[in-house]
């Protein structure tokens, strides 16, 4: 008799993405459950968004008047509050804990729970974050745009087509960092301890994504190696965008970079994954 | 019958790195790490046909878990091949994860923050399970396991015994035709372990699944394998019928016999000095006679005590299987069970 054969099984495409979106789903309802914990997080981003505007109106205070009025780094004042404004209300929106979670998973030999199952991991943990964006947008973003819009006055984009490629900027920057967060969590295969590398990486990021302050206040070397890096398009390029102060050719290239950025990283993500699973020892043995 | 899995030489290798003592040590492994290679598993061997349910047991770091890793497509071998149903788990993760189902004992494959029902609901989607498949499955863990009583609770809250309950069918609910149980009965209490073993012998015989079960408690053994691999300091030390292994010549049965009245243990091997028996004495009355069912009966001795004395009661125990592999991890195999290596 032949030797007992198991059918070699693929998953049709369009079933591919019902049950990817049903992780998507499963994720928002986790989330959902847990929507207590956001309600201090409503303040906090507040409080920052408050403290980080006193901070620049007291800078611009400080700058003797000119003619055109007083302008940083290329903005005025409103337009620097705007800018502070929408880069938190973009970060509440993308931020998450993909990282930390796979991680813990990957040190606490969880992962094989994952890897025993017919699906792609990272796709996975994308739709997962997916979902989780989709509730924060919801019930963490749109709250805090409700107290945050009126507190501080803050106005639409100079034309209206650019809520959409503002929109448009800011999910493609929420997949660069899911990417960026999935390689940080794949480090766990090689190091013992990454609770150091994600801490880092975490304030790394706020600084060279442009959420505490705009590139252009900088030296023009870290402008340039800004630009040269995918962080920019997590924030300073969307804000940019509703700024206005990316037009035409500059807003396509801005946005094909971000999508260029997402994809490669993407990728990266992909090759560390298999190499890791590969080789890596797990937990638990 | 040709073999559903087929493990061929399969070894494991781990590397670690070894710390150096003290400050100096310290500052040395920054720059030079010291690797030590762990052999976990090596050279292991073996087949099983479809159908049968092995016990794999060793003591701990024996190298269980790792076979069982590769086995899943979780690990993948240093050297040697792993073959199920023709496919390489490690190589064909995904199509082959879609045939096997998988319990570890210490873990959970249900989503920790939802109710149970969601995530039976999202494992039917992750494996392709038709409508009437999956209610007639639900329906069948209902009867036995009695999920569902609490399939709408969040797993979160569910009992050690009850989420047990619910990852044995979540490990079947696509019908695979291989089932890896990694400690099943751990932590639980003498009702659930019970449960547990009494549905996975309804789950051979009805679904007819093959099954690898490790284990600590050999009583999960007993009750449900026939045949054992015992692995040891990575290597098969044993493969063949439990049976076997606890009626090996090297173990010995024990008959304990209560006389109504008091006897020597003198007087009684003096009765059965043509038997190779031993006689072990608890007081006047009770007396137990060690003998290897190789070398003589129960019959034998009793006809020879009967002659001469009255009997008030008797007791014959098989050895527990505890001391038989206890014996083994300790002193190796017996004389006469090497012939069930391969």
């Amino acid at each position: 008799m032949s030797e007992l054969v198991l059918a070699p099984w693929r998953r049709a495409p369009g079933a591919s993405l019902r049950l990817y979106l049903g992780f998507a789903r499963l994720a928002f309802l986790k989330y959902l459950a847990y929507r207590l914990r956001y309600y201090t997080g409503v303040v906090s981003y507040t409080i920052f968004v408050t403290g980080n505007a006193y901070l620049f109106r007291a800078l611009f205070a400080s700058r003797p008047e000119t003619a055109g009025g007083v302008e940083i780094g290329g903005f005025t004042l409103p337009e620097m509050i705007t800018y502070i404004a929408v880069s938190w209300i973009g970060r509440s929106f993308m931020f998450n804990n993909i990282d930390r979670t796979l991680a813990h998973q990957i040190q606490q030999g969880e992962i094989a729970m994952q890897l025993i199952k017919p699906f792609h991991v990272q796709t996975v943990t994308m739709f997962e974050a997916a979902g989780e964006a989709g509730f924060r947008l919801l019930l963490f973003t749109l709250p805090i745009m409700i107290v945050v819009v009126p507190l501080f006055d803050i106005g639409g984009p100079p034309r209206a087509a650019l809520y959409g490629w503002t929109l448009l900027s800011f999910l493609l920057g929420m997949v660069i960092n899911c990417q960026l967060n999935f390689l940080v969590g794949c480090l766990a295969f090689y190091l013992k301890n990454i609770d150091g590398v994600i801490r880092a990486k975490a304030i790394t990021l706020d600084f060279l994504a442009g959420v505490l302050v705009p590139f252009s206040f900088f030296p023009g070397w870290v402008q340039t190696l800004a630009a040269w890096l995918p962080f920019q398009g997590l924030s300073y390029v969307p804000v940019m965008i509703y700024l206005g102060k990316r037009a035409g050719p500059d807003l396509a290239s801005a946005l094909l970079v971000q999508a260029a950025w997402a994809i490669g990283l993407f990728l990266a993500g992909r090759l560390l994954w298999a190499r890791a699973v590969r080789s890596v020892t797990l937990q638990g043995g | 019958m040709a073999p559903l899995i087929t493990v061929d030489r399969l070894t494991k290798d781990y590397r670690l790195t070894v710390r150096r003592e003290g400050v100096k040590g310290g500052i040395v492994d920054l720059v030079r790490p010291r690797k030590r290679i762990l052999r976990a598993v090596d050279e292991v061997s073996f087949t099983i046909d479809p159908g049968e349910m092995v016990g794999y047991i060793g003591a701990n770091g024996a190298g269980k878990s790792t076979t069982i890793k590769v086995l899943t497509g979780i690990l993948t071998p240093t050297s040697g091949e792993v073959r199920v149903g023709g496919l390489v788990p490690y190589r064909q993760r995904q199509s082959y994860t879609r045939h096997i189902g998988v319990v570890f004992g210490q873990r959970t494959q249900l989503w920790w923050d939802l109710a149970v029902v969601e995530s039976f609901r999202l494992l039917q989607r992750i494996f392709e399970v038709p409508e009437d498949r999956y209610r007639s499955q639900m329906a069948f863990f209902a009867e036995l396991l009695g999920i569902d009583e609490f399939l709408n609770q969040p797993v979160r809250k569910l009992s050690l015994g009850q989420r047990m309950r619910c990852d044995l069918a979540a490990a079947l609910v696509h019908e695979p035709r291989v089932l890896f149980l990694d400690e099943p009965t751990i932590g639980l209490d003498v009702v659930a372990k019970e449960n547990v073993r009494g549905f996975l012998r309804r789950a051979r015989d009805t679904l007819g699944v093959t099954v690898i079960l490790t284990t600590h408690d050999l009583g999960d053994i007993e009750q449900l394998c026939r045949r054992v691999i015992i692995i040891d300091h990575g290597k098969v030390l044993y493969d063949g019928l439990l049976e076997d292994l606890r009626r090996g010549p090297g173990h010995r049965l024990r008959l304990c016999l209560d006389l109504a009245e008091p006897v020597t243990a003198a007087a009684l091997a003096a009765a059965t000095r043509d038997l190779p028996v031993q006689w072990e004495s608890d007081g006047a009355h009770r007396h137990c006679a060690l003998f290897s069912r190789a070398e003589t009966t129960a019959a034998a001795i009793l006809s020879r005590v009967l002659a001469a004395h009255r009997l008030r009661d008797m007791a014959l125990t098989e050895p527990a299987i505890e001391d038989v592999v206890r014996r083994i991890y300790r002193e190796g195999l017996q004389p006469g069970q090497e012939a069930n290596l391969e």
